[in-house]
C-alpha cells in the first residue's frame, strides 16, 4: 500500500456516487476530500494541494473542463493530476478533457476496477 | 422498270441494242442479196462479207460504247453525285467540270448553279447566324443551369423512352457508363413503381399533379427518391402525355435509418434485460442472501453497465450521420469564412487544403466566423488564422492567434449565444451537437488555439469516371412516330451506333482478335454528345509490330485491359436497339461474332455498311475507302486520328450523317429501301442483313 499516503480530491455533485468514490478510495488507503460543486473546487485545490483531483465533467456553476484548463494554467498546481469523469464519455469529449490537460478520461457507468487502475496508474506517474 | 436500272446500264442496254440490231440487219441483207443472186457458191463469200460487217459494226458499238461511257454516263453520275453531296450534305468542294468536258456545257451550267447555291448560302448563312448566336448563348444558359440542378433530371416520351438527362441523373441510374438518349428508361429503372405512377398521373387527369415515388436503379439495386409530372405539350394535344422525373439518391439515407431503428431496438432489449434483473436480484437480497446473491448483482450490474457504456458509445458516433448532410469543399467553406470575418470587420487568414468535408457549411461558416469574430472581439486577433486541415478519418478547423489561450467558461458562454438573429435554437452548442463533436482551446508555442474536429472528411480528388456535367438531350424525339418493323422504319427516325475496331491482323481466322472498340451513337440524325463508347482490348496475344505502326496500340497498353468477353458485353449494352454501322462492315463484325459465346449475346443487330452506303450515292465506279469518302464529302481526319478506333469512328459517323440526307433525295426514306438498294451492290460487299431487311 505504497499510495497509503496519497490525498485524493473528489469533486461530484451526485451524493450517491460521492459517498462510493468516498468508500471505494478510502478502502483503497487514500485521503479523501470532497466538494459538491465547481465553484469550491478551484479553493479547495490551491488549499489541499491534492495528489490528485477526481473530477466531474457536468457540474453546476463551473464545469469540469474550466477547472481543469485553471489548474493546467497555474504553475503552482503542476503536481496536481486529474481524472476526469463524464456520464457522456464520447471520443470528442476525451480529446477536449486530454486537450485541456487531464492525466486520464473515464466515462460512467464505469466498472469500479477500471477505476481503481487508472488511479493507480495516474498517481504511478502515468500521465 | 427501265426508270429503276443506272444510267450506265440503260446507257450499256442502248448500245448493245445498236450493235445488236446493226449485226441483225447485216445479216439481214447478206440473207436477202444470197437468196437473190441464186448462186449457191457465192455463200461463203456472202458469209464472209457479213461476218466481217458485223463484227466491224460490233467492235464500233463497243469503242463508241466504252467513249460514251467513259466521257458521258460516268461523268453524268459523277456530276450528280457532286451536285447532291453540295445539295444535300452541304460539301464545300465544287463541280469537277474537267471530268465533265465532254458534255457540252452542262458541267460549266452545274459549276455555274452549284457556286450560286454556295452564294446563296453563305448569304443566308450569315442573315441567320446572327440570331443563331444569340438562340445559342441562350441555350447554352439554359443547358448550363439544367446540367447544375443538384437532382438527377430525365424527360421521357410517352413511351417511356429517355428524351433528356442531365450529369447527375447519368451518375444515379448507371455509374460506370453514360445512359442513351432514346433507349427505355426500364433498362436503368426498375419498370413497375414508375409505371404505377405514370398510371396515377394519368388517371388523376391533373395537369399539375405529381407523384412521388420509390424506384430503384437495375444495376446496382439503388434506391432513388423520385418525383414525377406529366408534360403536356400544347402541340400534343389528346394523345399521351411525356414526364419529368427528379430523383435522389435515398440508399444511404435509407441505411443511416435502418441502422438508427436497429440500435433503438437494441438498446431498449439489452438494457430491459439486466434491468429486469437488478431488481429481482435486488429483491432478493436479504438478511442470508449470502456470495451467490452478491455475485448475481454483481454481474447483472456488470452487464447493465457495459450495454449502456456500448451503446451510447454508437449513438454517439452515429448521431452526426443522422443529419442530411451533404459534402462540401473545405475551400467553399474557408471562402465563406473570410467573406464572413471581412464583412465584420476582422482581418485573418483563412486558408483550407483540399477536402471534402461531410457537414451543414452554413452552420459550420457561421459557428466558425462568429468564434472568430468575438476572438478578435476579445483582444485575441493578432495574427489571426483559420485553417481546416485534414486528420483522417476527419478534418481538424483550427483557429489560432498569437497570445493567451481562451479560458474555456468563455467559449461556453460564445457557444450558448444564436448564431443568427432570429433563430434562437441554433447555437454553437448546436451546431456542435448536430455535428458531434466538440470544441476546445489549445496551445502550441507561443500561439493559442481553439480546435474543432470534424468527424468525416476525404481528400478532394476527381472521380475516376468524371459525370458528364452537360444536359444531355433531344425534345424532338417526344413527337418521334414509332413503327415495330424495322424494314419499314424511317432512316431518321432509327438509332445509330457507328463502331470501329482495331485490331492484332486482318485474319480472325488465324486467330487475330481485336485491340481497340471505339463507338459513337447517334439519334434522330445527329450524334449524340458524349454519348461515346472507347476500350482497349486484351487480345490474349501478341500485337505484331506492324500493326502497332498502323493504329499505334501496343503491348503495354492492352496488358491490364479487359478482356473480349467482358468489353464485348458492355459492347453490346451499348448497341442495344441500334442499327449497327460500320465502314466495312463484315470485317469488324467477324471478330465479334466470334466471341459470341463468351460474350453471351448474338450481335445480330440490323447493319449499314458506309461502302455501300457511298457505293449507292457515288455509283460503284467510285473508291469507297474511308479517306477517299470522307475526302468526297469534306470531311476531315486529324492525321494522328487517323486509324485510330475513336478516329475512324468519328469519320465514318461525320461520313454517315452526311449521306443520309443524299440517299433519302434519292428517294430511299427507309431502313428497306436502303437494304434493297446496297444489294445491288453485293460484288462489293457483302449485305448482313436478313432478306426481309431486318437484322442478321
Amino acid at each position: 500500500m505504497a499510495e497509503a499516503a496519497k490525498s485524493i480530491l473528489v469533486v461530484e455533485d451526485e451524493d450517491n456516487i460521492a459517498l462510493a468514490l468516498e468508500h471505494l478510495m478510502r478502502r483503497e488507503g487514500y485521503q479523501l476530500t470532497r466538494v459538491a460543486s465547481g465553484a469550491e473546487a478551484m479553493p479547495a485545490i490551491l488549499r489541499d494541494r491534492p495528489d490528485l483531483v477526481l473530477l466531474d465533467v457536468m457540474l453546476p456553476e463551473v464545469s469540469g473542463y474550466e477547472i481543469c484548463q485553471s489548474v493546467r494554467l497555474d504553475p503552482e498546481l503542476k503536481g496536481v493530476k486529474i481524472l476526469m469523469m463524464t456520464a457522456r464519455g464520447n471520443q470528442m469529449e476525451r480529446r477536449k478533457g486530454l486537450a485541456l490537460g487531464a492525466d486520464g478520461f473515464i466515462s460512467k457507468p464505469f466498472d469500479v476496477a477500471d477505476l481503481k487502475a487508472e488511479v493507480r496508474r495516474i498517481l504511478a506517474g502515468g500521465g | 422498270m427501265y426508270e429503276r436500272l443506272s444510267l450506265r446500264l440503260r446507257v450499256f442496254l442502248f448500245f448493245a441494242l445498236v450493235g445488236l440490231g446493226g449485226v441483225a440487219a447485216i445479216a439481214a441483207g447478206i440473207w436477202l442479196g444470197y437468196r437473190r443472186l441464186g448462186e449457191p457458191e457465192a455463200l461463203s463469200a456472202f458469209v464472209l462479207a457479213g461476218a466481217v460487217a458485223g463484227f466491224a459494226v460490233l467492235g464500233l458499238t463497243v469503242w463508241v460504247w466504252l467513249l460514251f461511257d467513259e466521257n458521258v454516263a460516268k461523268a453524268i453520275e459523277g456530276l450528280s453525285a457532286r451536285l447532291r453531296a453540295k445539295a444535300h450534305a452541304d460539301v464545300a468542294a465544287g463541280v469537277d467540270t474537267e471530268r465533265a468536258k465532254y458534255l457540252g456545257d452542262l458541267a460549266p451550267a452545274a459549276a455555274a448553279v452549284s457556286d450560286s447555291l454556295s452564294e446563296t448560302r453563305g448569304a443566308l448563312a450569315q442573315a441567320v447566324q446572327r440570331e443563331t448566336t444569340r438562340l445559342a448563348q441562350e441555350k447554352a444558359r439554359l443547358e448550363a443551369l439544367l446540367a447544375d440542378v443538384p437532382e438527377g433530371v430525365l424527360l421521357c416520351s410517352p413511351e417511356h423512352l429517355i428524351v433528356f438527362y442531365n450529369g447527375q441523373a447519368a451518375e444515379l441510374i448507371c455509374r460506370d457508363h453514360v445512359p442513351g438518349l432514346d433507349r427505355p428508361v426500364f433498362d436503368y429503372l426498375r419498370e413497375a413503381p414508375i409505371r404505377h405512377a405514370y398510371e396515377r398521373l394519368l388517371a388523376a387527369g391533373q395537369g399539375d399533379a405529381a407523384s412521388d415515388l420509390l424506384c430503384a436503379t437495375v444495376e446496382e439495386g439503388r434506391v432513388l427518391s423520385a418525383r414525377m409530372r406529366l408534360l403536356r405539350l400544347p402541340e400534343e394535344e389528346g394523345g399521351y402525355p411525356g414526364y419529368v422525373l427528379t430523383l435522389r439518391d435515398v440508399t444511404a439515407e435509407l441505411a443511416v435509418h435502418a441502422r438508427r431503428e436497429r440500435l433503438l431496438e437494441e438498446i431498449f432489449d439489452r438494457v430491459r434485460r439486466p434491468a429486469a434483473n437488478l431488481q429481482t436480484v435486488i429483491g432478493a437480497i436479504g438478511p442470508e442472501g449470502g456470495e451467490a446473491l452478491d455475485a448475481a448483482l454483481a454481474g447483472e450490474v456488470k452487464a447493465l453497465t457495459g450495454a449502456i457504456t456500448e451503446l451510447g458509445a454508437r449513438y454517439d458516433e452515429s448521431r452526426a450521420d443522422w443529419w442530411p448532410m451533404s459534402e462540401n469543399r473545405a475551400r467553399d467553406l474557408a471562402d465563406g469564412i473570410a467573406a464572413r470575418l471581412a464583412s465584420g470587420g476582422v482581418a485573418a487568414e483563412v486558408e483550407a487544403e483540399r477536402l471534402l468535408l461531410r457537414c451543414d457549411a452554413f452552420e459550420i461558416v457561421a459557428l466558425v466566423s462568429r468564434l472568430a469574430v468575438r476572438l478578435a472581439g476579445a483582444g485575441r486577433g493578432e495574427g489571426l488564422m483559420v485553417a481546416i486541415t485534414a486528420e483522417p478519418p476527419g478534418a481538424a478547423i483550427g483557429i489560432t492567434w498569437a497570445g493567451a489561450p481562451l479560458p474555456v467558461a468563455e467559449l461556453e458562454a460564445w457557444l450558448e449565444e444564436p448564431l443568427e438573429v432570429g433563430l434562437a435554437d441554433v447555437t454553437g452548442r448546436a451546431v456542435l451537437r448536430t455535428h458531434g463533436t466538440e470544441c476546445w482551446p489549445e496551445v502550441s508555442g507561443e500561439r493559442a488555439g481553439l480546435l474543432l474536429p470534424m468527424r468525416s472528411a476525404r481528400p478532394a480528388v476527381a472521380p475516376p469516371h468524371p459525370a458528364p456535367r452537360s444536359a444531355i438531350y433531344d425534345f424532338e424525339l417526344m413527337s418521334k412516330a414509332r413503327t415495330a418493323a424495322v424494314a419499314d422504319r424511317r432512316l431518321m427516325d432509327l438509332t445509330y451506333v457507328v463502331f470501329d475496331t482495331e485490331t492484332t491482323g486482318l485474319l480472325p481466322s488465324q486467330g487475330d482478335e481485336i485491340v481497340q472498340i471505339a463507338a459513337l451513337r447517334c439519334v434522330n440524325g445527329r450524334r449524340v454528345e458524349g454519348e461515346e463508347f472507347e476500350s482497349l482490348v486484351n487480345p490474349g496475344r501478341n500485337i505484331p509490330a506492324a500493326a502497332t505502326a498502323v493504329h499505334h496500340v501496343t503491348n503495354d497498353m492492352v496488358a491490364n485491359a479487359p478482356r473480349i468477353e467482358e468489353v464485348g458485353r458492355r459492347f453490346h449494352r451499348f448497341a442495344a436497339g441500334a442499327v449497327l454501322v460500320a465502314h466495312n462492315a463484315p470485317f469488324d463484325l467477324e471478330f465479334l461474332r466470334r466471341h459470341e459465346g463468351g460474350i453471351g449475346h448474338r450481335f445480330d443487330h440490323p447493319v449499314l455498311d458506309t461502302v455501300l452506303l457511298s457505293a449507292v450515292v457515288f455509283g460503284s465506279h467510285e473508291t469507297h475507302t474511308l479517306d477517299a469518302l470522307s475526302e468526297r464529302l469534306g470531311i476531315v481526319i486529324p492525321e494522328d486520328a487517323r486509324h485510330t478506333a475513336m478516329g475512324d469512328t468519328l469519320a465514318t459517323t461525320e461520313a454517315f450523317l452526311k449521306l443520309l440526307p443524299m440517299l433519302k433525295a434519292k428517294g430511299m426514306e427507309t431502313f428497306g429501301d436502303i437494304v434493297a438498294e446496297v444489294r445491288k451492290h453485293s460484288r462489293l460487299l457483302m449485305d448482313l442483313n436478313q432478306p426481309n431487311g431486318s437484322g442478321s
